[in-house]
């Protein structure tokens, strides 16, 4: 056992810390201020930072020299990611670097490799996910987006929804249906989307979290060397992207900051003529945060190594990370808002608001713990493959569905 | 980073559940909840001839330098198989506390005693009074009072909730031999006899069967000799050991709860209702994947604060995390376990869900309970230094943020949209 990092992992650390502590300015609060980039001048600032990072190779240290990487391993990535949870730095294409590059890494082509993965380590485009549509949330299987071959191209139609938007996208990586299929999931396949093809239109679809939006498809041509991976097999690739979208350390570096904002607020404010940070309640949930932290901290780790280890070692034991902090969320958010009393409802304008009026838009954002599938989802999936627990065979859904509709 | 147990632990950890599984089965641990010492002193002699007793000890005491992350393998085992034994209290509360303070001829004399299975040691920490005061783990709870006579100490007071003591040799005894305004300052160490006509031992009827006991020193005369530590100043060798115990308890919950996963998640696929097995079920996989995530959780904490002890860290946080997350998990999980067993996990003659989560009680109360671990991290993060705040040019985009609900960029993004060919 070993929770330490290499001398050149620990550097590489302080570089990154560095970076953010010299580019951020001032007047952003890395655990206060709000993340999104509402305003255009936010927008334009994020992407400059962006590609700042990307030509220090912070994007995705992790990928070869070729791709755009530095050329290490998974570690590195954890490391950086992990400081930019810290610094509070939300890339407008944290979905490219995260869940759109790692499965063209491993099912582009070379061709695809060199077209795709540069411009997302160099920071200067954004990648959004459009997998979910209104009858496929939990049940991803049951996509619907049709693609249909027509010359040199796949021809689109149909819906996306709840695609989370950190910015304008410039490409999409979607999962249509190729074939009509028993099982469902075997007639689908992974497509690569220019976001202005002809026939893509968009509608906002905002959420107490993430901005969102629904996304329609019509005859929307999509060249057929932009099908990622292999036909009909886009499911159990999509399955390998999950893998890569939990590998998280950057909510452990969130986490720890605003832990430590947390406990500055509580030994700053007085309540009753004390430091707020005498209050037992407070102190619990400085507790509960400090454990949580440490756990998600270990979970990420856990996860981003056994990832980097999976042809020595097999496949990793099943993560517990994802559940954990769906779990943790809600109750976390609640007790702070609890404690500050009316003050908790305050969003972070008003001049009376408490510690940056964090407690409201955590609790708001906690109110879903939806994306990468809800509680119910990660706990279906961690029972039958993780644990090994049976299921009922999807085959059977069918009558078990008609002998509802009939009469005893 | 390394994830996984090296080679050695994983011999270690073959050999140790080999051992236990044939020499303490189910019905080993129910025949000693009723015996008067609580341990086969036989076995005890076979796991100190497989090095159990000295492997954290060195090796010129007759131990194998062997690094707490070594011994965490070894009590996770202990837990999985619930093996009843004093080795907490002797080598790990008693023997590292001799190694860390004793002098060279108190170590040269009890250290190989203790690893040959010679010698079996209690700590008498805990007094009535502080254990209902909630100051049980705190200095200001020793209040056994050591007066000077000579060469001689005298002893005269009450020790509660003393792990062992019907078994031990000598008894590791906390006591007051000053008053301070820091009660830290006046906390002397002694190993007294446990069989001197003074101290009067009675074994407490306990949830888990488990030998905890009432030690009475009435007008117990102990030599100089026998201080272990500094005069008043025993406080913190005593509490590096007890980190260390604090760790290996952990580990312990962890073997415990293991096994626990283990069978439910085998009586959830094999036990049948309604013509399918139960697991089918998703009330009842909830149960399961929670234990399995409450398990993991020990897991890990576990081993980031016993590797942190085994560089030599004071690793207060992460002992004060790993005790607190596994005392409350493992609660949860011994309640999961039961859910799932229903029935036949509540009875006591045949379940074996009971046996394991009424010692869970007992693990979870012992060296400190969560209240008291989530105290002991609080005071640690209010050590935390502030944390640096950007020093990049001012930009001014974050006052009077515009919270708008569709962001700016969304106009111009969708103005950019082509209608179909």
């Amino acid at each position: 056992m070993d929770f330490g990092f290499t001398p050149e992992q620990e550097k590489l650390r302080q570089e990154v810390y560095d970076f953010f502590l010299k580019e951020l300015p001032e007047d952003f609060h890395p655990s206060l201020s709000n993340r999104r980039a509402n305003s255009l001048p936010q927008h334009e600032f994020w992407m400059e930072l962006q590609k700042k990072a990307g030509a220090k190779g912070y994007l995705a240290p992790g990928w070869s020299k070729e791709a755009g990487g530095l050329g290490l391993s998974d570690i590195e990535q954890g490391v950086v990611s992990e400081m930019s949870g810290y610094w509070g730095a939300t890339w407008p294409d944290y979905m490219g670097t995260r869940i759109c590059g790692p499965p063209l890494n491993v099912f582009g082509t070379e061709e695809q490799k060199k077209r795709f993965l540069p411009p997302i380590a160099s920071g200067e485009v954004i990648w959004w996910e459009a997998f979910t549509e209104p009858d496929a949330g939990s049940d991803e299987s049951n996509v619907s987006l049709k693609a249909v071959p027509d010359g040199d191209d796949y021809v689109l139609n149909g819906q996306k929804h709840f695609m989370t938007a950190p910015g304008p996208a410039d490409f999409l990586y979607t999962l249509a249906r190729t074939a009509q299929t028993t099982p469902k999931h075997r007639g689908l396949s992974l497509f690569l989307v220019d976001a202005h093809s002809p026939g893509l239109s968009y509608r906002p679809l905002p959420t107490m979290g993430v901005f969102t939006m629904e996304i329609f498809f019509e005859n929307v041509r999509v060249p057929k060397n932009n099908l990622l991976g292999e036909m009909n097999r886009g499911f159990y690739h999509a399955m390998v992207t999950f893998e890569f979208e939990r590998t998280n350390t950057t909510t452990g570096g969130g986490a720890k900051r605003g832990l430590e904002e947390l406990i500055q607020f509580a030994k700053k404010e007085r309540r009753n003529g004390k430091p707020l940070i005498e209050d037992p309640e407070m102190r619990d949930i400085l507790a509960e945060r400090a454990i949580e932290w440490q756990l998600n901290w270990l979970g990420g780790w856990r996860d981003a190594w056994f990832f980097k280890e999976r042809k020595r070692l097999g496949s990793p034991p099943p993560s517990t990370s994802n559940l954990r902090e769906k779990n943790a969320a809600a109750p976390r958010a609640e007790a702070l808002m609890d404690n500050l009393g009316l003050y908790g409802q305050l969003k972070r304008n008003s001049k009376y608001s408490k510690f940056g009026g964090m407690a409201e838009s955590a609790w708001q954002t906690s109110r879903s713990m939806h994306p990468a599938g809800t509680i119910e989802i990660a706990k279906v999936v961690l029972a039958g493959r993780g644990l090994g627990l049976p299921r009922i065979p999807a085959k059977f859904n069918k009558e078990i569905a008609k002998s509802l509709t009939e009469k005893e | 980073m390394d994830f996984t147990y090296s080679e050695e632990q994983e011999m270690l950890r073959k050999m140790a559940r080999e051992f236990l599984e044939k020499e303490c089965p189910e019905r080993f641990v129910r025949d000693m909840e009723k015996d008067e010492k609580g341990y086969s002193p036989a076995l005890w002699q076979q796991i100190a001839d497989l090095g159990w007793l000295g492997l954290v000890f060195p090796e010129k005491y007759g131990g194998s330098d062997g690094t707490v992350t070594d011994m965490a393998v070894l009590y996770e085992e202990f837990g999985r198989a619930l093996f009843p034994s004093p080795h907490l209290s002797t080598v790990i509360l008693s023997g590292l506390t001799l190694n860390y303070a004793g002098s060279e001829a108190q170590k040269a004399e009890y250290l190989p005693k203790i690893a040959s299975g010679k010698t079996v040691m209690a700590l008498a920490l805990t007094e009535p009074e502080s254990s209902w005061d909630g100051k049980a783990w705190d200095p200001e709870g020793v209040t056994l009072r050591a007066r000077q006579d000579g060469d001689d100490y005298v002893l005269n007071g009450a020790k509660l909730f003393v792990h062992d003591a019907a078994a031990a040799d000598y008894l590791l005894v906390a006591t007051r031999t000053r008053a301070t305004t820091k009660p830290v300052n006046g906390i002397t160490l002694f190993l007294v006899n446990a069989r001197d006509p003074g101290v009067q031992i009675t074994p407490l009827v306990t949830i888990a069967g488990d030998k905890q006991c009432e030690v009475v020193f009435k007008d117990v005369r102990v030599p100089k000799a026998n201080i272990v530590g500094e005069l008043h100043h025993g406080w913190e060798p005593l509490t590096r050991a007890i980190k260390v115990a604090t760790v290996l308890l952990c580990a312990q919950m962890l073997g415990a709860s293991q096994k626990l996963l283990e069978m439910t998640l085998d009586y959830a696929k094999t036990r049948v209702q309604f013509e399918m097995p139960i697991g089918i079920h998703q009330y009842v996989q909830e149960h399961c994947v929670k234990l399995y995530a409450d398990t993991d959780g020990i897991k890990w904490a576990t081993y980031l604060a016993a590797w942190k002890l085994t560089k030599g860290e004071g690793a207060e946080f992460e002992v004060a995390v790993a005790k607190a997350w596994a005392s409350d998990a493992y609660e949860r999980v011994a309640w999961y376990a039961h859910q799932v067993f229903a029935g036949v996990g509540f009875t006591v003659l045949h379940g074996v869900v009971p046996l394991y989560s009424k010692r869970g009680k007992v693990w979870q109360l012992y060296l400190g309970d969560t209240k008291y671990h989530k105290e002991k991290i609080v005071e640690q993060l209010e050590k935390w230094p502030a944390p640096e705040m950007p020093q990049g040019p001012r930009r001014g985009l974050w006052d009077n943020d515009p919270e708008l609900i569709i962001p700016a960029w969304y106009e111009p993004f969708v103005a950019k949209c082509k209608p179909a060919a």
